[in-house]
């Protein structure tokens, strides 16, 4: 049976828990700007990329897809984020040329969007990366989830490709 | 003693490195999303108890590991929920002010502020020994509410909307995406990883964790307790995931924690199988939007309501849509074998279609098609220039010839749905009725409610669909709900009730040998427009049902009666069915005369006579009423139906003391029944018996909580009685809640452009290809 003394002692170790937890959560909410990117929020890149992201996000022009970038840096490692919207009437042919980018082969996704194919494209051993490219209506979005480690301890092969169908999923969902 | 004590702890603490660590990983990572069809791992060894052994006594030791696993569960849930809410409330949208975090939905939350997604296990925890109601949720509607294109489509036009946004979103998402709601997500700046639960809708513990029902408003009126997976020997919640050992040494504490017995209710499905469009949302006016949970409480299955047409036993919503099967995957929770369904099989075939789905699309087809939810009858037919009904078709003798133009009556009974068809969100699903007529090689003489090329309905279908319409008499046709101010044209079958479709067609003047004649009721999820809204107008045809259908062969020369299909109704039922379906479309006389035919045929059966009594009155024909009623109640003294309708009609005669029999009557019988109270209440407030008459509209408001009259009448009874404030209450929502006098002219608006609905707004009408402009052949000509 504990004692009074001993209850108060621990409640009190609660609350400078609480207060202590309280205070780096909102330190660290506020360390972040808001970020823009339509298709996904920064909380949301940083789960998928597996640690805190900082993110940007860039307005389309007529010829240059809207980009939403969500890089983690560390001193042996970065990830990366990488989404591009285009709205173009010429989706097929945007489609085919970018599935073309794709370095391994190209896998039709289910229930992405209206048509979407996942495939790896890494880049000559530097960067390790899987692809989504897909579309809703008439945008087309390519999704690049990527680290630059082989053997990365969050981002190995099998988490990229479970990772970035959670990506895909929430990027086409904002675009419906 | 102090060594099993500390192997005790061992034991049951023993999971805590694992289960802490895939929470780690889960909150910090988006969760894989598993296919409906990969495996789980197999479950824990489990070995249930005999049913009738009582639980398990817990040593000293076992329990202090308990306790002391509850109160760090406790803390961590404290600690956890604080830091959550100190990251989100900064930045959240307060659009509805902080004491309202969610509105315009009505959901609320255990506790102060927001619950952090972690606090919810995952459905893959749950699944780990609910491996079979985990892999039927997967593939099921309530998993995927808010992930589905069917649903952000329309979601994400209010959220880019630029005068509401993302907190108006709260409205839908409260039933769509509950966790997204409550932990604070739906704001501009969100600080919320949604990859945590937008995958999975309303996942096992946002169900499993409500402890209270607020109401039967609707819009999520519900409280979601911080989930817990079991309660302590006091039934005291533990938060979060505990070890499964922990849940197999104690069944029956995890099913205090999860099973509450709301979730048997049907009020339980009404939290979210209700819903209106509140001023919040619209900045307009309450708007009605779907109601499953009244057509329910209306229909025969609740036993609540005296003056269904038919009776059936009691069934609630998870009667027909969680029925009990035989599990294929492991199931701690399964009963000798079987699971109550968490499929829930209803109409929506557009969502295991995308996902390919397939069990769940091909069992949603079954359900649709195996219920004898519907009864398809060509009763009758009717010659141009003849007033005689050739009636019902198959027991009498009749001729045809060449080049007569013929009508076909279709009666469509709603036989055995709990609701009305269609029940939710008629602007999106689809249910019509197509109708053939073919020579004997096959060659199309009629076909209305086909399928255009492009995948259009034909414009002249009699659909059961309706037409919701903005302030400037537009369709409302991306279910962009916050701009409804009207509704044009809404067109269902109530339950229990029946409707008359009739067709106009001409035998062509060289026909040899038969015509055939087929009435089939066709679903789609969902209509074509709104998919082409979707993914644009090249994407794959959805699947179109048939629910149910009816052939009949119809010789040119000489038909005699011939053997009833198996599946037909009795005649007396045949036209009973065309009764009321006569009735709903004021066609007084003709409907009168169907219940008649009912009473030749079943001259000892009182709601014949009930039928034409309650015919008569809607008629204003009272005397001819009162006749019929008291012949009903001659037959039966203690009919509740007949009583009601005598109750009326004392009320026209002036007999205050037997119109109040009636009624209590009534009320004592079913004390649910709106009308009732509703009738009784008026009776009282006629009398000047303020209390008696406020006791009658209270009551009515809790089993009807949008009622007119209740909200009308209690503003003035509260008034006289000093009660100001609660008076002022039920004014305000009785203006809120009574059809704006505007709305017609919106919806005539909209019925002047199109004169194709137009014609299927006017009850009485008829579908015919002969003279469309005309509306068909009209007699006489």
């Amino acid at each position: 049976m504990a004692s009074n003394f001993e209850l108060l002692a621990a409640s009190r170790a609660a609350l400078r828990l609480t207060l202590m937890a309280v205070m780096f959560v909102a330190l660290s909410a506020r360390a972040h700007a808001a970020n823009n990117c339509p298709w996904i929020n920064e909380a949301t890149a940083s789960g998928i990329i597996g640690a805190e992201a900082v993110g940007s996000y860039t307005d389309p022009t007529p010829s240059q897809p809207a980009v939403c970038n969500f890089v983690q840096s560390g001193p042996s490692v970065t990830r990366t984020l990488r989404i591009t919207v285009l709205q173009t009437p010429h989706f097929q042919d945007l489609l085919q040329a970018e599935n073309k980018t794709c370095t391994g082969t190209a896998t039709p996704m289910v229930a992405i969007g209206n048509e979407a194919i996942a495939c790896s494209a890494d880049d000559r051993r530097k960067v390790f990366a899987e692809r989504v490219v897909g579309r809703v209506r008439d945008q087309v979005f390519t999704i690049t989830l990527s680290t630059t480690q082989k053997d990365d301890s969050i981002l190995n092969r099998f988490e990229l490709k479970t990772r970035i169908a959670t990506a895909a999923e929430q990027v086409s969902g904002n675009l419906f | 003693m102090k060594k099993t004590q500390t192997a005790t702890i061992l034991m049951v603490c023993g999971m805590l490195p694992l289960i802490g660590a895939a929470r780690d990983k889960t909150q910090q990572s988006a969760a894989p999303q598993p296919s409906a069809n990969s495996s789980i791992s197999p479950p824990p060894a489990y070995t249930p108890r005999p049913k009738d052994a009582p639980p398990l006594e817990d040593t000293p030791a076992q329990r202090e590991a308990i306790a002391a696993w509850k109160l760090k569960a406790v803390q961590k849930n404290d600690v956890a929920r604080a830091a959550h809410n100190a990251a989100v409330a900064p930045a959240y949208n307060f659009h509805y002010g902080k004491n309202n975090l969610f509105t315009p939905g009505n959901i609320k939350v255990q506790g102060a502020g927001f619950i952090q997604p972690g606090a919810f296990p995952t459905a893959e925890y749950c699944g780990t020994c609910h491996q079979e109601a985990y892999t039927q949720w997967r593939q099921a509607l309530h998993s995927n509410a808010f992930r589905t294109p069917f649903y952000r489509t329309s979601v994400n036009i209010l959220i880019r909307d630029k005068t509401r946004g993302i907190a108006f979103a709260r409205h839908c998402d409260s039933c769509h995406n509950p966790i997204g709601v409550i932990s604070g997500a739906l704001t501009e700046d969100s600080k919320v990883d949604r990859a945590r639960f937008d995958s999975d809708g309303l996942t096992c513990t946002t169900c499993h964790s409500v402890l209270s029902l607020d109401s039967t408003n609707g819009n999520a009126s519900v409280q979601v307790g911080v989930p817990a997976v079991i309660v302590d020997e006091k039934g005291e919640r533990i938060p979060g995931m505990v070890p499964f050992d922990m849940i197999l040494r104690h069944p029956e504490r995890h099913s205090q924690a999860v099973m509450h017995d709301l979730l048997h209710k049907p009020e339980f499905c009404a939290a979210c199988h209700k819903a209106n469009l509140p001023a919040t949302l619209n900045d307009y006016k309450f708007i009605r939007a779907f109601t499953a949970y009244d057509e329910w409480q209306q229909s025969k299955f609740s036993q609540r309501n005296p003056l269904t047409f038919y009776t059936a036993d009691f069934t609630t919503c998870q009667g027909c849509h969680m029925k009990r099967s035989a599990i294929t995957h492991p199931d701690y929770g399964a009963k000798d074998g079987t699971l109550v369904s968490h499929r829930w099989l209803a109409g929506n075939t557009a969502v295991p279609f995308y996902y390919g789905f397939d069990e769940q699309l091909s069992k949603t087809i079954d359900f649709l098609r195996a219920g004898n939810y519907l009864n398809v009858d060509i009763f009758a037919i009717k010659k141009v220039n003849d007033d005689k009904l050739i009636a019902p078709l198959g027991r009498v003798s009749y001729n045809l010839a060449p080049s007569d133009t013929v009508e076909a009556y279709v009666v469509v009974q709603n036989k055995n749905i709990g609701h009305s068809l269609i029940p939710e969100v008629r602007d999106l699903y689809e249910a019509w009725t197509e109708f053939t007529v073919k020579d004997s090689s096959g060659n199309e003489i009629y076909h209305s409610g086909f399928l255009k090329p492009d995948g259009m309905l034909d414009p002249r279908a009699h659909s059961f669909t309706n037409r919701p319409v903005t302030d400037e008499g537009e369709f409302v046709d991306n279910h962009e709900v916050f701009t409804i101010h009207s509704v044009a044209y809404d067109n269902t079958v109530p339950a229990g009730r029946s409707v008359l479709v009739r067709y106009q067609f001409r035998i062509p003047a060289n026909i040899t040998g038969a015509i055939t004649l087929t009435a089939r009721i066709n679903y789609r999820h969902l209509r074509q427009s709104y998919l082409n809204n979707i993914f644009g107008k090249d994407h794959p045809a959805y699947p179109v049902v048939e629910i149910a259908s009816r052939t009949r062969t119809l010789k040119i020369g000489e038909n005699q009666p011939e053997d009833p299909d198996p599946a037909d109704n009795p005649d007396w039922m045949r036209w009973n069915n065309l009764g009321i379906a006569l009735l709903d479309q004021f066609q007084y006389q003709e409907s009168v005369q169907a219940f008649t035919e009912v009473i030749k045929l079943r001259p000892t059966y009182p709601d014949a006579y009930t039928n034409v009594g309650l015919t008569e009155i809607s008629w204003e024909k009272y005397d001819s009423a009162r006749t019929a009623i008291r012949h009903a109640l001659s037959l039966d003294p203690n009919n509740i139906r007949a009583t009601y309708y005598d109750g009326l009609l004392q009320r026209r005669a002036g007999n205050t003391e037997q119109e109040i029999g009636d009624f209590r009557k009534v009320v004592g019988m079913f004390p649910e029944s709106r009308d009732a109270r509703r009738e009784l209440g008026i009776t009282y407030y006629q009398q000047h018996e303020n209390e008696k008459a406020l006791e009658q509209f209270e009551a009515l408001q809790k089993i009807d909580p949008d009622d007119l009259t209740a909200h009308y009448n209690l503003s003035i009874l509260y008034r006289r009685m000093g009660r100001p404030e609660e008076a002022a209450k039920q004014q305000d929502m009785f203006i809120d809640k009574k059809v704006d006098d505007g709305a017609p002219t919106y919806s005539l608006n909209y019925l002047r452009t199109h004169p194709e609905i137009s014609t299927e707004s006017i009850p009485w009408h008829v579908h015919s290809d002969l003279d469309e402009g005309a509306g068909g052949v009209e007699h006489g000509k």
